[in-house]
């Protein structure tokens, strides 16, 4: 019944919905940026994975012995490739300088010497161009992100690495991921950067319920100073930093962006009481009692509140969903997902019912008599 | 200045809706102040970081790949060069596996430390030539585990000693501070050829070389001459300046400066609509007494600029109010991205910006109010 007088004050009404707007739009945006990288971290990892890494080491950054490799191929457990094989990926990262196609500026990604059971371990792994690298050669394969993001990447294009000529020989994409990876043959590549142990190593389980047994094993072999993990965890834990960093900047922000949308939506609230001053009044005098009014100025209030962040969330949608970011480093495509946009919704709501308790009160506390009278 | 009461009492007029506009928009330009202090902060560090100090490292990559220590002559030898000091880094842990440090192995050389961003006491530099085990202890990480000068601190590292171990020890001899942000806080120097001359692999390579040049102006040159020399060989170099390296740090968080112009520039537009509906609400409600007061004969001009006085006046208080919330509010902002500070331009830049976006939201209500019809408003019609 109180929201027939809308077109009378249309103004305050406004200011709420923008204010809350832009309070929805920046808070939903942020949180995409975690949702995105999140999404593309876990995208390509399957239940069915793990990794064998050193005890407090990062993924990565594991120092495992060449002289561990025949026991870490005879843990129990491990799927069989198509020759019989078991899917073990050997793994030693190198960060290599690269330079962007558009500005020229130097960035650094990751050359990966990997062994070539990788296909396997990564089914979602598919070659767009060329040929897998060959054992022995000195050749690279590239994923399709770095052709688009740096120069030097096309096919038969060659790279200098350690005195020695290396040639681009194939392109690849890997599902989601938008970071760009570049694999060689990890033999080649721990002789050529004079290492003798492999920074990361990964299996693919015949069945994520064979994790158990595969873990137990590890831990049962003396020789093996390694810890088995699910790829999920692994993959979670090197993520915890960014993510803190991420959800930090975009709650702090978010929050005091709220709490000035709240403090906006408060004042209009109190002029549109303060206008309806008589309206109220003579509700009051036909016997509506003043915890409905309140009730009535709260729905109210809550009632701007949504389009508002309908509106902000839309934008967000509109504006920032798929667009890559790469902020700290990392990049990734924001997401805007259904549940961030229900928050969002929350969230509003929150500020609604926040923004619209004292003005309600105010409302219930007119003088019934004194408002009639005035003009 | 005597129209001053007449505007005093138009701001406390209801002074619950100015001190809702005063809380709105200091709270808005609190986060103006940490967003944009965060820009700034980071530019700073950037102009701050010597250019007069080349690193020396693989063409490869900065931080993986290792450089033969034979191409100290050859660098040294360039002209421009002043200082060339060989650096080799590690990691290590200290008691578990969670307390992280970096070790930094120098050679503490007569002039050594004009190739380095670190202040050191003269006898902690005569004490490490000294103490071949010994170790000069950043001031935080002194503090952090208790070590005073004389302990003997063991830690656990990925590197082998010639007798197999990964365990070393050092003896701290002294501490010192870092002007460089990006030096890291958990940090330890080292005798670089006592850890050489007992390490089992890698031996007789550096991470880079520190190079002092004489003049700052020349650094590209000195830089390119560097690299030329070693082109082609098996050990490329690639020769930047510190400052160099800060810009490309900082350029991985390009997307936040777009990410902090957009939320200032959406504060801003939301804070600019509220106000102006807040000020035509406010000029309605007085359309008797402004007319009262153009009655009396106050000028059209006049009241024009009584009503942007006003808006200007409580904005640049409000947003005084917030910046030096901000101000406060940084220190803990810095804790997570090290080295920022909110120089005086963004308090200025604040500023200007919320007088710009009050004279324009009280734009339209200052000009309503002065083309106002006395009788018509008189009458209340």
């Amino acid at each position: 019944m109180n929201l027939s007088g809308v077109r009378q004050r249309t103004a305050p009404v406004l200011t709420i919905i923008i204010g809350v707007t832009c309070a929805v739009g920046v808070l939903v945006s942020m949180l995409a940026m975690g949702t995105g990288a999140r999404r593309q971290e876990m995208a390509n990892i399957l239940a069915d994975q793990a990794a064998l890494i050193t005890p407090g080491a990062r993924y990565g950054q594991s120092h495992i012995s060449r002289d561990d490799v025949a026991a870490i191929l005879g843990l129990p457990g491990v799927q069989k490739g198509t020759e019989g094989e078991p899917i073990v990926v050997f793994q030693s990262m190198v960060p290599i300088e690269g330079r962007r196609r558009v500005t020229g500026n130097r960035i650094y990604f990751p050359l990966i010497g990997i062994t070539p059971t990788v296909t396997q371990y990564q089914p979602q792994m598919r070659f767009t161009g060329g040929r897998m690298f060959k054992p022995g050669l000195h050749e690279l394969i590239a994923s399709s992100p770095c052709v688009r993001q740096f120069t030097g990447f096309e096919i038969g294009d060659r790279r200098a690495i350690h005195g020695s000529d290396w040639t681009i020989v194939g392109h690849f994409e890997q599902g989601e991921a938008q970071q760009c990876v570049v694999y060689a043959d990890v033999d080649n590549i721990m002789s050529a950067f004079s290492r003798n142990t492999y920074s990361a190593v990964s299996v693919r389980l015949q069945s994520p319920a064979h994790f158990a047994a595969f873990r137990d094993a590890v831990r049962a072999n003396p020789a093996l100073q390694l810890e088995a993990q699910r790829q999920g965890e692994v993959a979670e834990a090197g993520f915890k930093e960014l993510n803190a960093i991420l959800d930090f900047v975009s709650y702090f922000v978010g929050i005091i962006m709220a709490i000035a949308a709240t403090l906006g939506a408060v004042n209009s609230l109190y002029a549109i009481v303060d206008s309806r001053r008589s309206e109220l009044a003579t509700l009051r005098a036909i016997g509506f009692d003043s915890g409905a009014i309140v009730v009535s100025i709260l729905v109210e209030s809550i009632l701007w509140a949504i389009p508002g962040a309908l509106l902000g969330g839309a934008l967000a949608w509109v504006l920032f969903n798929g667009l890559s970011a790469s902020p700290f480093g990392f990049s990734f495509q924001l997401a805007v997902t259904p549940s961030l946009v229900v928050f969002g919704i929350i969230w509003a709501l929150g500020m609604g019912l926040i923004g619209g308790l004292l003005p309600a009160l105010r409302a219930a506390r007119v003088p019934v008599a004194a408002a009639l009278r005035a003009t | 200045m005597r129209y001053l009461p007449l505007i005093w009492s138009g701001i406390w007029r209801k002074p619950g809706r100015t001190n809702l506009i005063f809380l709105q928009v200091s709270v808005a330009f609190a986060l103006f102040g940490v967003l944009q202090g965060l820009k700034t902060g980071v530019e700073h560090v950037i102009g701050d970081a010597r250019a007069d100090l080349l690193l020396v490292h693989s063409s490869l990559n900065l931080m993986d790949d290792s450089l033969p220590l034979g191409l100290f002559e050859g660098i040294r030898s360039v002209p421009g060069v002043r200082v060339v000091a060989p650096v080799e880094l590690f990691g290590a842990t200290y008691q578990n596996a969670n307390q992280k440090l970096g070790v930094v192995a120098i050679r503490p050389d007569e002039g050594w430390l004009s190739a380095f961003t670190y202040s050191i006491a003269p006898d902690s530099v005569t004490a490490l030539r000294s103490t071949r085990t010994g170790a000069i202890i950043r001031e935080g990480l002194v503090k952090k585990y208790g070590w005073k000068v004389g302990d003997h601190i063991p830690l656990m590292t990925t590197t082998a000693q010639m007798n197999g171990s990964t365990d070393w020890a050092f003896d701290v001899v002294g501490t010192y501070s870092d002007s460089d942000v990006g030096g890291g806080a958990d940090v330890l120097l080292i005798n670089y050829d006592y850890f050489d001359e007992a390490r089992f692999a890698r031996r007789g390579t550096v991470q880079h070389f520190n190079v002092a040049i004489s003049d700052p102006r020349l650094a590209v040159n000195v830089a390119d001459e560097i690299d030329r020399r070693f082109a082609n060989s098996a050990n490329a170099t690639r020769t930047d300046s510190l400052r160099e390296l800060a810009q490309s740090q900082l350029q991985t968080i390009g997307d936040l400066n777009f990410l902090i112009r957009a939320i200032v520039s959406v504060v801003l537009v939301a804070l600019l609509f509220a106000t102006a509906t807040m000020m035509m609400q406010s000029i309605r409600e007085r359309t008797p007494e402004l007319a009262v007061l153009k009655t009396l004969g106050f000028t059209d001009r006049a009241i024009f600029l009584f009503i942007v006085v006003e808006a200007v006046a409580v904005f640049a208080a409000a947003a005084g109010c917030g910046l030096a919330l901000a101000l406060l509010v940084f220190p803990f902002a810095s804790k997570i991205v090290p080295g920022l500070s909110m120089p005086f331009v963004v308090v200025a830049l604040g500023l200007v910006c919320a007088v710009l976006v009050a004279a324009i939201s009280a734009l339209l209500p200052a000009v309503r109010a002065a083309k106002l019809n006395i009788a018509a408003a008189l009458a209340r019609r």
